[in-house]
């Protein structure tokens, strides 16, 4: 995740944040993936534990959306 | 902005206004909360830093501290510390006249975690110093200048006012020939601000002018201040509504919680942090669900409504006494007082 960037759990999913707008990203993820999921540096591939082939196309997707708006940043 | 998240209310703040102090070295005429003196009973070093603990529990991303002046508290980089070790991005508004090298120096250490807004008013020390004191607009630059040479985002914030609207596109010079950014805040009828309504506040026109060159500035930050005036081309830049009590609120310097910093009043208090916890209050405070499911009904056929769902409820308050009653200084509202003074010229 970028620095300037926070996330945590709400009830459709995940709140994103960005300081440096500031603005702010309303997730429908459910329980697809939790919070402290970004807490870490992760593999482009890499997914929570027990996600099924369906559900990684659905986060593949996500992941680049957070990717493109500045959320995530590869390194 | 996904509205419906927002309305049907989030687990904590996205961020929090916290008036660490009243006191303060300077008496600005356009002050939203008189400061001056510290408040009686202002919270312990010890119930400060709970109440980081409580906010860092809660989820909240942002703390803004105003006052007041921050740095009068002698804890307060103490307090700000406790924010950094969890984490929690931090945003300082200051008059700038108690920074020096050494503490910019301290600021750095956080990385990424910490902004500073330096108030300034005006392009022009005479236009500033109106404001905020003799000597004041100086001394701000310095602060400035000493920021501005560090990774810190820092920026200016100028209150909006009658004699500084012309100002405003000079004060975006000035920022960007110091290295830093502007922000533009709306003048409230709160504070000293209430005492010098009258003579500060922007007439309709500046209103205007000013939300056109705003239009054509989407490098300025307003911190939503001005969503009742955002044109079609800021759109998205922010809020479309009022945040507050949906994705802030503010804490005082005693402790208790109000909706936002303009409604530090009694009947506007949420509850004290020293009877219940941060989340007790944001979870269940009747103020707090009032303002959540706040519908100004009168502004619901307005063709701009969907900007601004009917603005600044606390300038609405101020003004009127009527929370539902729709911000007066709103872009149809100035359109349409600009068009009845020109009717009734033209009748005289």
């Amino acid at each position: 995740m970028h620095p300037a960037c926070r996330v945590r759990r709400e009830g459709f999913g995940l709140l994103f944040y960005d300081a440096r707008g500031p603005r702010l990203l309303f997730a429908e993820t459910g329980n697809l993936v939790p919070a402290d999921f970004f807490a870490t540096v992760r593999g482009s591939d890499e997914f929570p534990e027990g996600t099924s082939e369906q559900q990684k196309t659905v986060l593949r997707k996500f992941f680049g959306q957070l990717l493109q708006k500045g959320f995530l940043r590869e390194q | 902005m996904s509205n419906k998240y927002v309305e049907k209310g989030l687990t904590a703040p996205v961020n929090l206004t916290w008036e660490v102090s009243l006191a303060c070295n300077l008496r600005c005429t356009t002050c939203l909360s008189s400061s001056g003196e510290p408040a009686h009973g202002e919270l312990t070093t010890a119930e400060a830093l709970e109440l980081v603990e409580q906010v860092h529990q809660a989820g909240v991303f942002q703390i803004n501290f105003g006052g007041g002046e921050p740095f009068m508290r002698p804890d307060f980089e103490e307090i700000l510390a406790a924010c950094h070790d969890r984490g929690i991005m931090t945003c300082i508004s200051t008059n700038g006249t108690l920074i020096d090298a050494e503490r910019v120096e301290r600021l750095c250490k956080p990385k990424g975690l910490v902004a500073i807004q330096v108030s300034m008013d005006g392009a022009r020390a005479e236009t500033c110093d109106a404001v905020r004191g003799r000597g004041v607009f100086d001394r701000a630059v310095e602060a400035i200048k000493l920021l501005a040479g560090t990774p810190i985002p820092t920026s200016i914030n100028t209150v909006l006012t009658r004699h500084n609207a012309e100002e405003i596109p000079a004060m975006y010079q000035l920022a960007r020939a110091l290295g830093v950014s502007l922000r533009v805040s709306r003048f409230r009828p709160s504070g000293r601000g209430a005492d010098n309504w009258e003579q500060l506040r922007p007439t309709p026109t500046q209103l205007i002018s000013f939300s056109h060159w705003l239009a054509e500035s989407g490098d300025v930050r307003t911190g939503d201040s001005f969503f009742s005036l955002t044109s079609q081309e800021r759109q998205g830049l922010g809020l479309n509504l009022c945040g507050a009590a949906k994705l802030t609120c503010c804490v005082g310097p005693t402790g208790n919680m109000y909706p936002c910093a303009f409604l530090q009043t009694e009947r506007f208090k949420a509850g004290s942090l020293r009877e219940q916890t941060f989340l007790e209050i944001w979870d269940s405070s009747a103020i707090y669900e009032s303002f959540r499911s706040l519908r100004i009904h009168s502004c619901e056929d307005c063709q701009r409504f969907d900007q601004c769902h009917g603005g600044c409820p606390a300038v609405a308050w101020h003004l009127k006494n009527d929370l539902n009653g729709g911000d007066p200084e709103c872009l149809e509202r100035c359109v349409t007082s600009i068009a009845e003074t020109r009717k009734e010229a033209a009748a005289a």
